[in-house]
């Protein structure tokens, strides 16, 4: 009778470990960027790494503050981002998410 | 809940008016991202979404009237962008090496059959909850209240873990990682580190959440819960512990979680202080849940003001609240304590008897006499972490 509970157990506890039988897909969501000659620049560097709700979280910022997302990007997380993108990007983000304040 | 942080923005933007210079100052609006979405995540509730990918959800703040926060409005936050799911979990293992003389494979079976299993309630809590408090505007998300929530967690303690791997004599630090990965090999994947002195018995590789699976975005199959500490270190999908002689200079312990090493905890954005420190135990906290910010009463009714408070682990002793913005204090009914490092329910009744508006605050006192400071005396950290300052909810009596 044990041995008989103990398997129903077994089985119960390996059912409840099969849970992700298929690859779990998370939604996709838009979080809509504004349109220039520099989105995509900034698209093909940004987006391998994060959405970008990233950005539009921070709120209007600063160029200064822009600039050291960027920088922060190639440097502590190796974004092979180019030095002239680094400007293009900048740019872009300032002019659409900036306050207007240059530091 | 938009009012609500406008009005602490608000707050704190004139403190510092006064404190610092104006140049460095930006008076914000409540942002936008803070509106709870309208599409779902797998396991969860639709929450305020910041991010997809990786996914990043806090919890709304009408959750917090309760002490336990449900699995499905639990926050979540991930930092790179590949999760894979292990669709055959009977090959998944926790991996123990390094300075240790048996090192380990751990099944999910093993780890739930072959140790001590103990449960502990305890609350979990990114170190930037309520970021979005200082101003000038720090990076990282820019939490409000909801990036942490509190579970009952059940699994296997770390320490007998590494005692069944044998450490040499040589191991001081253990290396925990997950298994998300960056976009980029260069790109340092989500590791953190532990000293062996701050392993003690409450430490547990969790396998289950409020009786449940943990689910997916909250580190399936297995997360390390260090109660106490912010959930910085609470590293997701664990599979490796490396055990090791030194600490290895990483980036999410070198520079990533870090606050000055001063007594006020604080710097100012020209001038950071130099000298950091992780930040590691988590201070005094409480909010308010209920009513939010946005609400209309009517004068004579009644209204109960529900919310949690919690502390690393001394536990609350008291929650006090004002209906007079600050002036007077008067003592609410505290909940059931679930354990010391849990979310500890308060609830106050009480009739407004005229009408306008009325500021409600609540404060929390924990078992050694420490007690939150006001909104405004909070001092600015480049992070942007371990804001606690009391909360506040404007209410309007008609």
């Amino acid at each position: 009778m044990r041995k008989f509970l103990l398997m129903i157990l077994l089985f119960l506890t390996s059912t409840l470990l099969a849970k992700y039988t298929e690859e779990v897909k998370l939604p996709s969501i838009t979080f809509k960027m504004a349109k220039d000659e520099n989105f995509k620049v900034m698209q093909r560097n940004c987006q391998w790494c994060h959405s970008y709700g990233y950005i539009l979280n921070q709120g209007k910022q600063s160029r200064e503050f822009w600039n050291k997302s960027v920088v922060k990007m190639r440097k502590a997380y190796k974004a092979p981002i180019s030095t002239r993108d680094e400007k293009i990007i900048t740019d872009y983000l300032f002019k659409h998410y900036g306050n207007g304040e240059l530091k | 809940m938009q009012r609500r942080d406008f009005f602490k923005l608000s707050l704190v933007a004139s403190t510092l008016v006064l404190t610092s210079s104006a140049s460095t100052l930006l008076t914000r609006e409540p942002l936008d991202s803070q509106q709870i979405s309208k599409i779902a995540f797998p396991e969860k509730k639709p929450l305020i979404t910041y991010s997809d990918r990786p996914p990043i959800l806090e919890t709304p703040i009408e959750v917090f009237t309760k002490a336990i926060t449900p699995n499905d409005e639990f926050f979540v936050r991930w930092h790179m962008p590949s999760i894979p799911t292990h669709k055959n979990i009977d090959l998944y293992t926790i991996n123990v090496l390094g300075e240790v003389h048996n090192p380990l494979l751990i099944s999910l079976k093993e780890l739930k059959n072959d140790y001590e299993q103990v449960e502990i309630t305890a609350v979990m809590q990114c170190g930037g909850n309520s970021r979005s408090a200082f101003v000038p505007t720090t990076s990282g998300i820019q939490w409000g209240n909801g990036a942490m929530g509190c579970a009952k967690w059940r699994g296997a303690r770390l320490k007998d873990i590494l005692k069944k791997a044998k450490l040499t004599k040589d191991a001081r630090w253990i290396g925990l990682n997950g298994d998300d990965k960056a976009s980029f090999n260069k790109t340092e994947n989500f590791m953190r580190e532990l000293e062996l002195h701050e392993i003690d018995d409450n430490v547990i590789i969790a396998y289950e959440m409020n009786g449940e699976e943990l689910p997916f975005l909250n580190g399936y199959p297995v997360r390390l819960i260090i109660p106490g500490s912010y959930s910085d270190s609470w590293v997701k999908m664990l599979n490796h512990i490396t055990v090791m002689k030194e600490y290895k200079a990483l980036y999410y312990m070198d520079t990533a979680y870090r606050i000055p090493d001063n007594e006020c905890e604080c710097e100012t954005a020209d001038n950071l202080y130099k000298k950091t420190k992780p930040i590691t135990s988590m201070n005094i906290k409480s909010v308010i849940a209920h009513p939010t910010s946005n609400t209309k009463i009517k004068v004579n009714s009644h209204i109960i003001v529900k919310g949690i408070a919690f502390d690393s682990g001394h536990g609350i002793k008291e929650v006090l609240v004002s209906v007079d913005g600050g002036t007077s204090w008067q003592t609410t009914e505290l909940g059931k304590e679930l354990s010391l490092f849990a979310f500890r329910e308060f609830n106050f009744a009480f009739r407004p008897k005229g009408k306008g508006d009325i500021t409600l605050m609540v404060k929390a006192i924990n078992n050694i006499g420490e007690e939150q400071p006001f909104a405004k005396d909070i001092a600015w950290n480049h992070g942007g972490y371990k804001y606690n300052g009391i909360d506040s909810v404007t209410i309007s009596v008609i």
